[in-house]
């Protein structure tokens, strides 16, 4: 999802310096400072009230911010009204204006510009088509539906040519299917224009699934900015690790640091060296835990071996989802469950609660928290 | 649903409805349809002095009428008069009336709004029925004092006037405040306030406020937006309150024959001449019939551009 597309022109789009805001006594946003390049797809990611919503909005101007500096295309936003930003946003609620027709609202910031009517026309036809729209321009907003209206937004602030699109969580109100699609699209749609999307979601697969980077945010603060596959694998923190994904924690014991290299014996898997890049230092956590993947551990049917390391482990919950089961496991000698995924494939049994295994794993794939 | 051919009327649905709205419906029909049926059936009737005549005739609409006089136990022609729409008084002051009502409607609803946009747009959401508590306060007292109370504040004895002579703007106390058109317009103006806010209000506090995001977010200016975005969508709130202010003021009775002096009597104060100094019903309810078929042609068109509003611009 990267290179390619970003390559182009990899300068700042926006910059944020130690961006603070205050809602009275209430701290929404504490000393944000990250940048993001044009032509990225970047995403916001976060549990409701972390923030996120605030900081995009910082962007498009709703909002004011107590202290700090917003900058798009290397221009200080202070004192710059949202009408004037070379931003653009789909609202949550999409805010299709109920009181006009489709191409009215497509062409609703189109007022001031030079270009004559027939042109305009054309352009708010073609924006509509540019989102699977062709024909409704003459329908009345009220008679859309949801991912009809979301659409409408995105053609309604892509006419204009933004630097910046910004979408507050466009897809939360789609059902799962609608959205899976809309995910794609949306997908196509950066590329194909090429301008810096900024996206607001609580959903971490969503941030996953679409994002070039995402920013992790908690009670106003990003502690992760990484690009989907290192925050994925990598999370600096349990409380990262716990928010994208199903991670594992298993209790460990860390025996001697050298060079960075961290000898950790954990209950289950044995003593075992983990490289530097494993180890996340992100403070706030109690205590030493092995972190793991559900689909890190492999189960070892009868006759298989592992190539790198093996445990022997109890099944004691197994859940069928066709395409994959998961199981919860107890390797031998802890007592918190572990949650294993497996894919079925044909010709495999699903095990049965309580039967005895074994599972292989591979030191590489794990991460320290401490 | 039923296995008997015949479905009965008793305790059938539609009786058990018919039952559960009849307090309602009996209500309606006692207090609004049967006197309204009567004024309509009395404006077709001819008058006879201290009685009603039960004989049809269209001249209290249009053309010249006779009224009768019981000269012992005989009908004897008593005197003539014009019908309504024949008749130049009654034109001008149903002309009259409309030109007020229509006055009194854009002054009250121009100043509603800017009371009603600052309640709904800057008032603190926890205060904001303190405040439509506040704008309701002038209902405590009765309308009849308020009416009074505007005499006082515009006569010539007035603070108005005081305070003008006072500070030397005027050197003989103005008489063009009361006793006339103005104290009319100025008396209804401020005690529809209030009802022409509330619409207002409403049809603001529905506007969901990322349409007015939406409207900055596009290029407008917050008062390009305030005039494609935020009074398009207020507009049935604003319609609403011209309805709730012209209805009642086109018929109003109390404030022009209190502060209205000779020139600023309105239609009403001839309905009322008619039914009780004059003795004639039948012209008292042609003209009330004809005034309430003024109200309801202004209201229709003001109904039909509301529908268009609320369906938006829907080709």
């Amino acid at each position: 999802m990267t290179s390619e597309t970003s390559t182009a022109a990899d300068q700042t789009m926006i910059e944020f310096k130690d961006v603070h805001k205050y809602y009275g006594d209430y701290h929404a946003l504490r000393g944000i400072t990250a940048t993001i390049k044009a032509g990225e797809f970047f995403s916001l990611l976060g549990p409701s009230g972390c923030g996120k919503t605030t900081l995009l909005r910082t962007i498009a101007g709703f909002e004011g911010i107590s202290s700090g500096v917003v900058m798009i295309d290397g221009k200080d936003m202070a004192n710059v009204p949202a009408n004037v930003r070379p931003t653009n946003m789909v609202f949550q609620s999409y805010a299709i204006f109920p009181h006009l027709t489709v191409e009215q609202n497509v062409g609703f910031g189109l007022r001031k510009d030079p270009r004559s009517a027939a042109e305009k026309a054309k352009a708010v036809a073609e924006a509509l088509e540019m989102v699977g729209l062709k024909g409704y321009g003459a329908r009345a907003a009220h008679a859309l539906s949801g991912g009809q209206r979301q659409r409408v937004a995105l053609a309604r602030a892509l006419i204009l040519k933004p630097k910046v699109l910004l979408l507050d969580e466009p897809l939360s109100a789609l059902d799962k299917k609608m959205r899976e699609q809309m995910q794609m699209e949306l997908i196509k749609l950066q590329r194909q224009v090429g301008i810096t999307f900024i996206l607001v979601t609580h959903d971490q697969e969503e941030a996953l699934v679409m994002s070039d980077r995402i920013a992790v945010m908690f009670e106003g603060e990003i502690v992760q900015l990484a690009d989907p596959e290192t925050l994925y694998r990598r999370p600096n923190s349990r409380k990262v690790a716990d928010f994208i994904g199903t991670m594992n924690f298993l209790p460990a014991d860390i025996l001697s640091e050298v060079e960075g290299k961290v000898e950790v014996e954990a209950k289950g898997f044995g003593r075992l060296t983990l490289d530097a890049e494993q180890v996340s230092v992100a403070p706030g956590s109690s205590g030493a835990s092995i972190g793991f993947r559900p689909e890190t551990l492999t189960i070892l049917f009868d006759g298989q071996t592992a190539t790198d390391r093996e445990s022997k482990a109890e099944v004691v919950e197994v859940v069928y989802y066709g395409d994959m089961t998961y199981y919860d496991i107890k390797l031998e000698g802890t007592t918190e469950p572990m949650r294993l995924s497996m894919r079925n494939v044909f010709g495999r049994p699903v095990l049965d609660i309580g039967t005895q295994t074994r599972v292989a794993w591979s030191p590489g794939a794990l991460v320290l928290f401490r | 649903m039923q296995s008997k051919p015949k479905v009965r009327f008793r305790g059938s649905e539609a009786a058990n409805g018919l039952l559960m709205i009849s307090p309602t419906a009996i209500y309606a029909i006692l207090l609004l349809a049967a006197p309204l049926g009567m004024i309509l059936v009395y404006s077709f009737m001819t008058d006879g002095y201290l009685q009603i005549i039960p004989k049809f005739q269209l001249c209290n609409y249009f053309g010249e009428c006779h009224s009768y006089k019981d000269v012992n136990g005989v009908l004897t022609e008593s005197q003539t008069y014009k019908g309504v729409w024949s008749d130049p008084l009654a034109l001008t002051l149903m002309w009259r009336s409309l030109m007020i009502s229509m006055v009194v409607t854009a002054v009250t609803v121009l100043l509603a709004f800017p009371v009603a946009y600052y309640v709904s747009f800057y008032v603190a959401p926890s205060k904001k029925s303190l405040w439509l508590f506040l704008i309701t306060i002038p209902f405590w007292t009765s309308y009849l004092i308020r009416v009074f109370l505007w005499k006082v504040i515009l006569g010539t004895g007035g603070p108005i006037n005081f305070g003008l002579l006072e500070i030397g703007l005027i050197q003989e106390p103005i008489t063009w405040l009361l006793y006339n058109v103005n104290s009319v317009v100025i008396t209804l103006a401020h005690a529809y306030a209030p009802f022409a806010i509330l619409p207002i209000f409403v049809s603001l506090e529905k506007i969901d406020r990322s349409f007015l995001e939406a409207g900055r977010d596009l290029g407008e200016s917050p008062f390009m937006t305030f005039w494609r975005v935020t009074l398009p969508l207020a507009m049935p709130g604003v319609i609403s309150s011209v309805l709730i202010v012209f209805i009642p003021t086109i018929g109003d009775y109390v404030t022009p024959s209190l502060v209205g002096g000779p020139e600023g009597k309105m239609v009403a104060n001839l309905v009322e001449l008619n039914y009780k100094k004059l003795d004639n019903y039948p012209l008292g309810s042609a003209l009330a019939v004809s005034s309430m078929a003024l109200v309801m042609a202004v209201s229709l068109l003001f109904l039909f551009l509301n529908r268009r509003f609320l369906r938006g611009n829907k080709r």
